[in-house]
């Protein structure tokens, strides 16, 4: 059987159960979750994120779409507080957009503060980080979210060089990463090159959840299909 | 020729860098690399001479307030004039271009850096980052511009720093860009599933051969790169042989030891030597083996790269013990040999059946060795060291 670690969506772990697993995110993989803009992707990585806090899983997040602060704020809006693992330092922020806004946030141990342009300073960043997180549990989750602002600034290149480097930084630390992505922002190639990176793909449209799961060592492919809704506690899938 | 003052890297280079000379930090991912560029540049305008930063990373205002971190004063310099930017970012995130120069096109580039090269003659040119532009212009073009630029800068006396992440690029294009420099450090890393050291090593130097130690570096905030000496450690069960083990691969060394029972020697607090071997030096800190001593081994053992765990193979009643401390020493999380010592005993299991005894991952290397008579040590010494720098000694 392949390890899995729980997703922390309800509904999702049922519906992902093969013969292979036991149902959930498989461990040490990655995933992409992709989809349309407003379908729950971002909630989908929180409620992952947190669900591992609470499983004393240490997590790693990387947030470019908005400075955590909003993402603590938009966490909080689900009954999600990170504040007591920000503090006890089971969660590692990076932060790649705040010092856009020309705002200085002093570095603490566990929240840098980076730029998503500079690609090699949030490599090493994320090395860092990574080595925190493994240190306190090499179970441990990593979150980013998302590639949208990456690919906003970065050649398309450029951000699949670094996407490459950051999976592999976290596949040999052993960590299980979840990465969001809005589809259609870049060409069809490299949006077909993105997915092929990941382990996992998770598909979301607002009303449909789609998952495909690559095993490479048991070279089995296998599809989850099913329905979902955004409830005031997160994304609830339906068990077909 | 004008000092670095980045530690070491002068004695390296033959005393520092030729003026007109051209130096590309190429890092591997994840590994610090623009601390490098800035503090030469720091240096060489503290010494009395111009320099331009050309970034496409950062804002300019970021680079000033990154350089208070490290307790240097560009602002000051930038306001005498002694240093300017040359601004290839904020017209590109629709933000006020603030440099001495500013970049609207990627067409630009090119000339307006040739330009910044004539302004600080004699002086120091920061490019960071060269692996961006690279994702920005055609290969081509980029191998084309960087000569035109190291060009400009021999006949201007200008030195040019590079900054380089080396993603995943295919290897010829690597390989022409460290042709068309005067000198490259490589800036690796020390890896035991996540980063634990990062080191600096000069793989090439036009004007002089240059020394191929690996030196260990961290950056601080403030002070910059700042070198160390790495630590390696040296654990297993009381009487495997780690005193002799530490005495044979250093230079001098001294223990803190006692006679036990009246009759032999036995480390209480800890053997210390300094390793010299091939360009890579170290400290060795040898732990005691006897569980009594077993608070030690925290101490001992922070910050350690790399561990030798040497076990006695004619005793596998202790091999249980040697796993223990391991697990104390959390020499899981670091480069590790396993140094099966004693092979000279009657009974001595060989390096595959100590494998099959201790469950030892088969990544993890074996050395069959026998200490009192010097054998297998070197081996074992040279494997470590493999295993810190992979494939760059």
């Amino acid at each position: 059987m392949i390890k899995t670690i729980e997703s922390g969506i309800p509904g999702f772990d049922e519906l992902t159960v093969s013969e292979i697993t036991k149902g959930g995110i498989p461990e040490k993989s990655s995933t992409l979750i992709y989809g349309p803009p407003k379908t729950g992707k971002s909630i989908f990585c929180n409620q992952f994120t947190y669900h591992g806090l609470l499983n004393l899983e240490p997590c790693l997040y990387v947030t470019t779409d908005h400075g955590f602060k909003q993402v603590q704020n938009n966490m909080m809006e689900f009954q999600w507080f990170i504040q007591n693992y920000i503090q006890n330092q089971s969660l590692y922020i990076i932060d790649g957009i705040s010092q856009l806004s020309g705002k200085k946030i002093e570095d603490t141990n566990n929240i840098k503060s980076s730029f998503v342009r500079n690609s090699s300073d949030m490599m090493v960043k994320i090395g860092i980080g990574t080595r925190f997180v493994y240190k306190k549990s090499n179970h441990f989750r990593s979150t980013l979210d998302s590639l949208n602002t990456l690919f906003a600034f970065n050649p398309q290149q450029m951000v699949i060089r670094v996407l490459n480097a950051y999976l592999r930084r976290i596949t040999e630390a052993g960590g299980t990463s979840i990465v969001a992505y809005t589809e259609g922002i870049i060409n069809p190639n490299t949006e077909n090159m993105l997915k092929s990176l990941f382990d996992n793909t998770i598909k979301l449209d607002g009303q449909n959840i789609q998952i495909k799961s690559h095993f490479e060592e048991e070279e089995e492919l296998i599809n989850y299909k099913s329905t979902y809704k955004i409830t005031n506690k997160g994304i609830v899938v339906k068990k077909e | 020729m004008k000092k670095s003052h980045i530690p070491k890297l002068d004695d390296f280079i033959g005393g520092g860098i030729p003026e007109g000379s051209s130096i590309l930090f190429c890092a591997v991912p994840g590994v610090e690399c623009e601390a490098f560029g800035y503090q030469i540049l720091n240096g060489i305008i503290e010494d009395g001479h111009k320099g331009f930063i050309f970034t496409n990373v950062s804002e300019p205002n970021d680079i000033i307030y990154e350089f208070n971190q490290y307790g240097w004063n560009l602002e000051k310099y930038l306001e005498e004039e002694k240093a300017f930017f040359v601004d290839g970012s904020s017209n590109f995130i629709g933000l006020p271009p603030t440099g001495k120069y500013s970049i609207n096109e990627l067409s630009q580039i090119e000339g307006i850096v040739l330009k910044a090269i004539d302004d600080v003659s004699n002086g120091v040119g920061v490019i960071n980052n060269l692996s961006t532009l690279i994702d920005y212009l055609e290969e081509d073009k980029i191998i084309e511009i960087l000569d035109k630029w190291n060009k400009r800068a021999k006949a201007n006396n200008t030195i040019l720093v590079y900054i380089f992440t080396k993603w995943g690029y295919e290897q010829k294009l690597i390989n022409t860009i460290k042709n068309s420099v005067d000198s490259i450090v490589s800036l690796t890393s020390i890896e035991e599933r996540v980063i634990i050291g990062q080191g600096f090593m000069v793989t090439s130097a036009s004007w002089t051969k240059p020394q191929n130690n690996m030196v260990l570096f961290f950056v601080l905030q403030p002070g910059g790169v700042k070198i160390y000496i790495p630590k390696i450690l040296v654990t297993g069960p009381y009487n495997a042989g780690k005193s002799s083990f530490v005495k044979s691969i250093s230079k001098r060394s001294v223990s803190v030891e006692r006679m036990a029972l009246e009759k032999f020697p036995t480390t209480i607090a800890m053997d210390i030597g300094h390793v010299d071997h091939n360009g890579f030096v170290a400290d060795i800190f040898g732990t005691p083996g006897q569980e009594r001593f077993d608070l030690m081994l925290d101490v001992l053992s922070k910050e350690a790269v790399g561990a030798f765990i040497i076990v006695d193979s004619s005793a596998p009643q202790t091999f249980a013990r040697a796993k223990e401390m391991i697990n104390k020493t959390h020499a899981k999380a670091i480069p590790k040999i396993i140094v099966a010592n004693k092979q000279d005993m009657l009974g001595a299991l060989s390096p595959e059946q100590i494998r099959e005894a201790m469950k030892l991952d088969k990544n993890i290397p074996i050395i069959p060795t026998t200490i009192t008579e010097n054998i297998g040590v070197e081996k074992a010494l040279d494997a470590l060291l493999k295993l810190l720098y992979g494939d760059t000694k």
